[in-house]
Order: C-alpha cells, then sequence, then structure tokens
C-alpha cells in the first residue's frame, strides 16, 4: 500500500475526536498531506482547519490545486503570512495571525471556527510542530499543545500534529508523546 | 454551574459564564475598566444583545458614541437582529439628550444635579422595566463632579436604586496608560459589586487583548487572566499561556 492508504489506514483505526502525531518525512509529505486534508475528510465529511506556520495559506492552497486536492473544505489559519508581508485575503477561509508565537489566538481562532462551522466534525491540522517549535520554547508549546488538544476532544474533533522527521528532536519526540493519543511513524516509500 | 443560590445575569459569553460560575449575580453593579481599544465597549454591547436575545429588555447609555454609530458596529454580528432594535428590546441612548432635558447641560455638577440624574436614569429604568444596563462611561460622568464624595454618592446611590429594580449594570471606566489601581478617580473600583479589567498584555513584542476578573461579590470566580478575541461570533476567551511576559496596561 502507499502512504497516503497507509495513513488513511491509521487514521480510520482512530476513535473520534482523537489526537494523533504523524511523523513524516520530507518526500513522503505530498502523500500525508493528500490523506489528511482529502481522503480522510472526504470521506467522513469533515472540515478541515489547518494551521500553517511552515508555508503561508495561499501557497498552500496552490499546492493542493497541482495536487488536485478538493480545498474548499478546508479553512486556514495562517500564522505565518504576517511575518512575511505576503497578501492576504480576509475571509472566514483565511484567518491571519500575527505571529506564530500568539499560540492563544490560534485557540481562539479555532475556537471560533468550530463554533461558527457546526454542520459537520472537524479535522485540526498543525502543520508542523517544528516550525512552531522555532517560535515557542518547549514548555510553551506543551502547555498550548495540551489545552488545545483537550478542547478539541470536548469538542468533538480530530487533531493532527505533522512533525517532518528530519527536524524533530529529543524535546519535542516528549512533548507528542505527551500531548498525543497516538503517534504514527510514515515509512518511507522507495 | 452556580454558586451561592443567586440568580445569575447570563452574560451570553460562554467564557466569561464559565470563569463566573454562571453568570453575574442579577442586581449587580459592575465596573469594565480598561484603557482604550480593549474591547469594553464592544463586550458590553455583546451582553446586551444577549441580553435582549434571552428577552430581558436592555439599556445602552453613551456619553461618547452616536447610536447610529454603535448600532453599525453592532450589525457586524452574526447574532445582533436589528430588530431588537425596532422592538425596542434593545435601547441606545444618548447620555447628552437626557443632560439637555434636565437642563444639566454644565461643566461641574453639583450633588442636587448628581441625584437628579440618577432619578432620571433609574426612572427610565422603572418604565421600561429595564434589567440589563450598560453606561459607557461612567468616568465621563464622573468629569463633572467636583468630589470624591460626589462620585461616592452618585454610584452608590445609582447601584443601589438599581440593583432594588433587579437590573444588572454594567459602568464602563476608561483607564489611563498611566493610571493606577482599576479606576480613574479610585473611588469607583471600592464601591463597585464586581470588578472586570481589561487590558493589554506584552509578551515578545505580539500586545495580546486580555481580560481579569479582579472582583464579583455574590460568587465564586476564577482571578486568572484570559485572552480575547473580537469575532463576529461575539468575544471569545482562551486561558492566557504561561511564558516570561511584562504587562502594559
Amino acid at each position: 500500500m502507499g502512504v497516503t492508504a497507509n495513513v488513511v489506514g491509521k487514521l480510520e483505526e482512530l476513535p473520534s475526536a482523537s489526537s494523533i502525531a504523524i511523523k513524516t518525512g520530507v518526500n513522503s509529505y505530498f502523500d500525508v498531506l493528500r490523506a489528511i486534508v482529502d481522503v480522510f475528510p472526504a470521506r467522513h465529511d469533515l472540515y478541515v482547519f489547518y494551521v500553517s506556520s511552515t508555508i503561508p495559506s495561499k501557497n498552500i492552497e496552490n499546492l493542493f490545486n497541482l495536487l488536485g486536492i478538493e480545498s474548499n473544505r478546508v479553512f486556514f489559519v495562517d500564522t505565518i503570512s504576517h511575518l512575511m508581508k505576503e497578501s492576504t485575503e480576509f475571509s472566514d477561509r483565511f484567518l491571519y495571525i500575527e505571529s506564530p508565537t500568539m499560540l492563544e489566538y490560534i485557540m481562539l481562532k479555532i475556537e471560533y471556527l468550530v463554533r461558527k462551522y457546526t454542520d459537520k466534525k472537524a479535522v485540526v491540522i498543525l502543520d508542523s510542530v517544528n516550525s512552531m517549535s522555532i517560535y515557542n520554547g518547549s514548555k510553551i508549546m506543551s502547555e498550548f499543545l495540551h489545552i488545545l488538544v483537550t478542547s478539541l476532544r470536548s469538542w468533538d474533533a480530530y487533531m493532527i500534529i505533522l512533525s517532518m522527521k528530519e527536524q524533530n528532536t529529543e524535546e519535542i519526540d516528549a512533548m507528542l508523546n505527551m500531548v498525543c493519543d497516538d503517534i504514527y511513524d510514515v515509512e518511507e516509500v522507495e | 454551574m452556580a454558586d451561592g443560590g443567586r440568580d445569575r445575569c447570563k452574560t451570553g459569553i460562554a467564557g466569561l459564564d464559565s470563569i463566573l460560575n454562571g453568570g453575574i449575580p442579577r442586581g449587580n453593579t459592575i465596573l469594565i475598566t480598561g484603557s482604550c481599544g480593549t474591547g469594553k465597549t464592544t463586550l458590553s454591547l455583546e451582553f446586551l444583545v444577549h441580553g435582549a436575545l434571552m428577552g430581558e429588555r436592555s439599556m445602552y447609555i453613551s456619553v461618547t458614541e452616536a447610536p447610529e454609530k454603535l448600532v453599525d458596529n453592532m450589525i457586524t454580528y452574526d447574532f445582533f437582529d436589528k430588530k431588537l432594535i425596532n422592538e425596542k428590546k434593545l435601547i441606545l441612548v444618548d447620555l447628552q439628550e437626557i443632560y439637555v432635558k434636565l437642563g444639566l447641560e454644565k461643566l461641574e455638577f453639583t450633588l442636587e444635579d448628581v441625584n437628579i440624574l440618577v432619578s432620571q436614569i433609574v426612572k427610565i429604568v422603572k418604565e421600561l422595566g429595564i434589567k440589563r444596563l450598560v453606561i459607557d462611561s461612567i468616568t465621563s460622568i464622573c468629569y463633572r463632579l467636583t468630589s470624591k464624595e460626589e462620585i461616592r454618592e452618585f454610584i452608590l446611590h445609582l447601584g443601589k436604586e438599581l440593583s432594588d429594580l433587579g437590573c444588572t449594570t454594567i459602568l464602563i471606566s476608561e483607564l489611563l496608560h498611566s493610571s493606577e489601581g482599576y479606576s480613574q478617580y479610585g473611588v469607583e473600583e471600592a464601591i463597585a459589586d464586581g470588578i472586570i479589567f481589561m487590558g493589554n498584555l506584552e509578551r515578545r513584542g505580539d500586545l495580546l487583548r486580555t481580560i481579569q476578573v479582579i472582583k464579583m461579590r455574590g460568587t465564586t470566580h476564577s482571578r486568572a487572566k484570559y485572552v480575547l478575541d473580537l469575532t463576529p461570533i461575539g468575544v471569545l476567551l482562551a486561558p492566557l499561556l504561561k511564558g516570561g511576559s511584562s504587562e502594559v496596561t
């Protein structure tokens, strides 16, 4: 089976409102994205609330278009465009936060989306814990993830935290172990 | 869950009601205090709109902003319905009109003027059956009072009369950046039944809007600081994450 199918298979095993860390390598990143943004949410008719801290949301949307991923169900909470001085579109589909250090506002924007779009359940994707860790210390990151995961559980939403294997540290691994219900290590496909 | 057995006036702001163990104890007069741009007016308007939606007639007495401008601001909320104003479930009053009616168009008020003003506000509340009242701002009224005794008399008298009518009142207090304590004249905070402090917190160059319930008679409550966001579905609160931070008001 390919990476996409494996990741979807893993997500299918999870109980509702679970939190999972997906450790992926650069080579599998796009296949993982297809699984978590397209296949799994489409199968379960979920909204996707996508927290971007690595690449500006507009670029990610373009990437989805290139990959043929349907992005209508995707709402971005973008923490990076302001820093990059990227042009921005203001709508619920693109919510901007001034900096990845404003962690409380990430929680608040997610809460806003969860409270406003109540007709479907949601999966929240954090891409990625590594880039967030560039801007935030491990203590405040752990606190943030713990509160976010707990809140999402109470709102019956899935949480997927992406981590890039090449950039992982022991500290990040320990943090993911602590806050997530499950961890999935993506096997690289040659 | 509400504690202490006192009836609650739900603010309708989920995070705040949770902090207050169910809402503001009904009949309390509370001070919402903070410097400009911290969200005091927005929070107060939301309190009134939710009240009106729940069938409690609500009134906003504005000293600084024209009612039309307030309506324009409220239209951005998903939960706001202009029918509330048309049906007089939400009433916006310009204090200047009350001043004109009472002949109080002067820079300084005597104790007698204060009593006339309080009586008029209480009369309106009674006649219209107002259950939620916001005065924005108490600071601009206090500005016309010449001594702390007059300010004390004004707030005590007003609070007592409104409480007897079962009206839950929010007095908005403007703080200067340089102010110490929670009110500009130092008297308001001591008399009010509750104080909700809204501020700005600077953390590594980011400026976060914060809210903290300092005191609230008649209920147990959280005294922790929360971060707030002003959204089209209303004010949302998240716990302030702990980290090295220095405060600016």
